[in-house]
Order: C-alpha cells, then structure tokens, then sequence
C-alpha cells in the first residue's frame, strides 16, 4: 500500500466516518439523556429507532405523504409513545422501591414489544428499502466521494444537535431537565415537577432517535432488526462517559471515523468488532469515559 | 402463613421423585426440555452469583457459556479427550478467562462494567464466528457423540440423569457457597464496598472470584450442553441469550437461589411453548418482562417471600 492509497483511504475514512458518526451521536445523546435523568440504559433504544423507522417509511411509502409531512409526524409519534411507556410502566416501576435492573428489564420488554409488532404488522417481514431525501448525487470533499445524502445528514445531524444545546443551557425546561440530571431531590426543592420533566426527557429522546432514523434509514436496509445499529449508539455513548453530552458526540463520531478506518486499511469482517475492541480498551484505561467526570464514590 | 421445614422437605421430596421418573412417562421432547431446563438452571445460578449475590453487572455471561461448549466440542471430537476431562478443561479455560475479565473490570461499576463485559461478550461471538479453523465459523461445529463413565450417550434420554445429577450437585454446591463466609463477602460487597471494607472483606478478591466462579458455572453449563447436544451455532451465544439468563434472574428475585431456578424454568418453559406462537412470541414475552417488572419489582422469590412469610425464599 503506498503513501497516495493510504492519504485517500484516510480523507474517505474520515469524511464517511463523520457522516455515520454524526447518526451514532444522535443515538448516543438520545442514550445520554435518559441515563442522566433516569439512572437507568434504555435498552430499548434501539428497537425506538426501528419501529421510529418504519413509522416514517409506513407515511412516506403507504399513505405517500409528502416528506415535510412525514418528519414532524414521525417525529410526534416517537415523541408521544417514548413519553407514554415513561408514564405508564417506568413510573409505575420508580415507585415500587425501584432498582435499576428493573428499569432495564422493562426497557428490554418494550424493546421485545416494538420488534414485535412490527414484525405483526406486515410491514417489516421483508427487507426494504427507504427512499433517499437528498438524492444520491455525488460529491467531491478533497479525494472523498460523498453523496448528497450523506451531506444532508452531516447538517441536520449538527442542526439538531446546536439545537438541543442551546436548549439545555438557555431555556427553563433545558436547564430543569439539566437539574434533574444532577440531583434529583434538589431539583424537586427548588420546584421541578420531576415525573414530568422525566417523561419530557424520554419524549426528547424518542425523537432524536426517530431523526436518527429518518436521516440514516434511506442508506441501510431496512429490517426489524435493524434496530442493532444502536449498540454502536451505546459504544459511543461509553467512549464519551455516558454522562457527557459533549462526550457522546465525540465518542459518535470517533466510532464511526474508526469503523471505516478499520474497513479501508484491515478488512470489512474487521468492522463489526472493532467498536467492541474500542470501548474495551477505552474502559480498561479510563474507566469513566474520555469526558465523563470521576467515577463518584457511593457513601455508606 | 409461613413455609414449615416439614413442608419444604416434603416438596422437596416430590420434586424430586418427579424429576427422576420424568424420563420414562414422557416424549423424547419433554425430555429434551427437561435437559434444557437444568442447563439453564445452572447458567442462571452461575449469574445470580456475580450479579445477585455480589451485584457486579456483568454481561458476558453467554461467552463462557460458549468457551465451554466449543472446548468440550473441539477436545472431545478432535484430541479424543475423556468428556468428563474436556467439560473439566472447559470449566477451568471459562474460569481462567473470567478470572481475567474480573482482574481488568474490578475498577469498573455499574453501567461501565455493564458495557465492557456486554463488549467483552460481543467480541467473544465475534471470536467463534471468525476464527474458522478451530470453530468452523459462522457453519456451526458438529459436537461429537458423548460417552461418559462407560454409557454412551446417543439421545436425551440417555443424558437427562447425567445432566440431572450435575444440576443437583450444582444447586447443592451453591447453597453451601451461599451460607460460607464467601458468601456473605459476597453480599457485603453488593450492599456496600466501603463497609465491607471497613469489615475487613477484600473487596477486589471477592469481585474477581464472584467473576471467576460465575465464569466457571457457565462454562460447566457449556461442557455439559455439549454432552448431549449434536450442534452448536455462534448465532445463538449472543447477547439475547445472556439477556434471557439476566431476565431468568431477576423475574426469579434477585439474589435468591430458588428464585434463579424458579425464574429459569418459567422463562424457559415460557420461551419454548412460545414456539408454538411464532409471529406473537416478542410481544408475549415483552408484555410479560414488562408486567413482572411493575407487579413483581423483587421477582417470584420476592413475591412468595411477601405472601408466605420469610422462610420461603432463601
């Protein structure tokens, strides 16, 4: 391999790592902000992601509406179920001398549920296939090929990401949400409505991961277990620290520069276990994550 | 109204009785439930030691699940090896494994230790489906015929005492494991380091064995599998499969021996007659996790414990 093949592998590694990092990010920070919040990995992610997919495809192809239709439907919908499954079953758990592996369980079930249905519903037996929003035109970055599509994502993703940063620093509910975040008793003293601020946290996170997979399904096949994407969200959410909002972009955008890498200069069968490798080494040297703050000591 | 001993002995004596003429009222496919049930026993007593008894999450569970099985396999049918020493061998290489996993994640707690063993378990799958030339790969291997003792053991049938027995030992070992001083070094680590500590408990050795041993059963649970099992595929020692031990536990009652064996048998009996219902066998299981989760927050073993008083559970 000589150095002209490993400069261009590089800028293309790079450029398509950025555009699948971004989507990881979006997923890692859909994690981040029920961990911070509710204590507890919504296992369920993944399968949010899915379904959130489907529901969009099941619009846009089924009832062929209009994609400005479509997002902000798709978007309601996640917002609303992610908010629901808080309120009936999570509170009902948050109040039973709740431990988190409980929380967990029930995340896993609703992760069982949704592959369920849709798999029930006739739309997700077969593989299919999203229609692109961007089109698939090509373009040039340096030596890169990008498609437009992949431009598309690279903004929205960033979009939506200063969006929700400036919401959690600037406005009441962002910085309420924030508080819960990082004491929940106190938050609850200086008059936060926690049940509530909770379920708006997993209606937030349920649309970020239904942006997700608006932005990234037109470049995957669609199945009902294209929901595993989302452990790649998980190993992002790691490498930044889970708790770290700032961190999980990073950490998003490091797995995906590092798969490609590793499919460019090692082998494609190599990318699948390469996140897996990284969040290992990451975790045995720095156990907290690159960005996460010092592990804190549990008190007697 | 509390469980009397004479009770508990009597049901005891029941169960067993049941348990040893099982074999001869019933189905080839019974029998190979049976089998199936008592693997997941010893798999879910395996990590009800490291997360109910010592509350480590680790999530690897499957992978030594799967040394052991691919050990037993490869020694067996290539080297010619005893069964009874290559399931031994295969104990003892998931052991050294967990033993190492636990010397690197000590550090680690909670969703940090989740999410590297979860990695550790994935890459682990990633092994037996790659590394062809000892694996087979993503084929599947053949597992050979098993003898053991002087009987062969050529169906279900001809295993299920064998691997009865091996339960029995397993639960008994357990029990005993649970009242040693190792056991409550166990359960004080889980409550609270800094006490435990402070009580003179070493709390690192005591996570590394909890890792060790619960590698260890895992690997047993393998190694016994392959004695009656003709096949193994890595799709299935994925995370699924540690997820359905990780649910056995907790809908049995954390920390509980009966419930990790009462939860193995319903969620194992639960998965397989759902079978019958393919296209509605997620969402059944989900609503049930989902309902257990809300109605049942400390599992069956919890929820005995409440009703009857306390001598039920432990």
């Amino acid at each position: 391999m000589d150095w002209q093949v490993i400069w261009l592998f590089l800028q293309q590694g790079v450029a398509s790592g950025l555009v699948t990092g971004s989507i990881y990010a979006l997923l890692a920070v859909a994690i981040v902000i029920i961990f911070k919040t509710t204590d507890a990995p919504n296992f369920a992610a993944g399968e949010l992601f899915m379904a959130a997919a489907y529901v969009a495809l099941y619009l846009l192809v089924f009832l062929a509406l209009p994609f400005v239709a479509v997002v902000p439907i798709s978007l309601g919908i996640a917002f609303i179920a992610a908010a629901l499954f808080y309120r009936i079953v999570l509170q009902k758990i948050g109040s039973s001398a709740a431990v988190t592996v409980n929380v967990v369980i029930a995340t896993l079930g609703l992760s069982f549920v949704l592959k369920g249905l849709v798999r029930k519903t006739g739309v997700g037996d077969v593989p299919r296939s999203f229609p692109s929003i961007f089109g698939n035109d090509t373009v040039m970055i340096g030596q890169a090929v990008l498609t437009m599509q992949d431009i598309g994502i690279l903004v929205l993703a960033v979009l939506s990401m200063t969006i929700f940063f400036l919401f959690f620093n600037f406005t009441r509910t962002g910085r309420a949400m924030r508080a819960v975040g990082m004491n929940p008793k106190a938050a609850v003293l200086v008059g936060i409505n926690l049940r509530r601020t909770r379920m708006l946290i997993w209606g937030l996170s349920g649309l970020l991961s239904s942006l997700a997979a608006i932005l990234i399904a037109p470049k995957i096949l669609m199945t009902a277990d294209m929901g595993s994407v989302v452990i790649l969200g998980f190993a992002a959410a790691i490498i930044g620290g889970f708790t770290s909002l700032p961190g999980a972009v990073l950490g998003g955008i490091i797995i995906g520069v590092v798969e490609n890498l590793v499919g460019l200069f090692i082998s494609s069968r190599a990318i699948s276990v390469a996140p897996f490798v990284a969040i290992m080494l990451v975790l045995v040297l720095r156990p907290q994550g690159l960005l996460g703050g010092k592990v804190a000591v549990k008190k007697v | 109204m509390p469980i009397t001993l004479p009770a508990k002995l009597g049901s005891l004596a029941v169960a067993l009785i049941a348990l040893i003429v099982l074999p001869h009222l019933t189905t080839g496919y019974v029998v190979y439930l049976a089998n199936l049930m008592l693997i997941y026993i010893i798999l879910a007593l395996g990590l009800n030691i490291l997360i109910g008894e010592t509350g480590q999450f680790g999530l690897a569970h499957v992978a030594f699940y799967g040394i052991g099985i691919y050990t037993t396999a490869i020694l067996a049918g290539r080297f010619d090896v005893p069964f009874p020493v290559a399931i031994v061998a295969g104990m003892l290489l998931a052991g050294a494994i967990g033993f190492l996993l636990g010397a690197v994640s000590f550090r680690m707690r909670d969703i940090y230790l989740a999410l590297s063993t979860f990695a550790f378990g994935e890459a682990m799958q990633w092994v037996f489906k790659s590394w062809d030339d000892v694996t087979n790969g993503p084929n599947g291997m053949r597992i050979p015929q098993a003898s053991m003792f002087g009987f062969r053991i050529t169906n279900d049938h001809d295993a299920y005492y064998i691997v009865l027995a091996v339960t029995i030992v397993v639960v008994l070992a357990t029990v005993a494991l649970m009242r040693s001083r190792l056991g409550r070094a166990f359960r004080a680590v889980r409550e609270s380091e800094p006490a435990a500590l402070a009580l003179g408990v070493n709390v690192r050795l005591t996570k590394v064995i909890a890792f060790t041993l619960s590698a260890v059963y895992a690997g047993l649970a393998g190694g016994v599998y392959a004695s009656f099992s003709s096949f193994i595929h890595p799709d299935s020692l994925g995370f699924t499969t540690t997820i359905l031990v990780l649910t056995m536990i907790v809908v049995g009652g954390l920390g509980s021996i009966a419930g990790a064996i009462m939860g193995a048998l319903i969620l194992g009996l639960i998965q397989e007659l759902l079978r019958q219902a393919p296209s509605y066998q997620e969402i059944i299981y989900g609503v049930i996790l989902i309902l257990f989760m809300m109605y049942a927050p400390k599992g069956v073993a919890g929820a005995i414990k409440a009703r009857f008083g306390r001598s039920a559970a432990k």
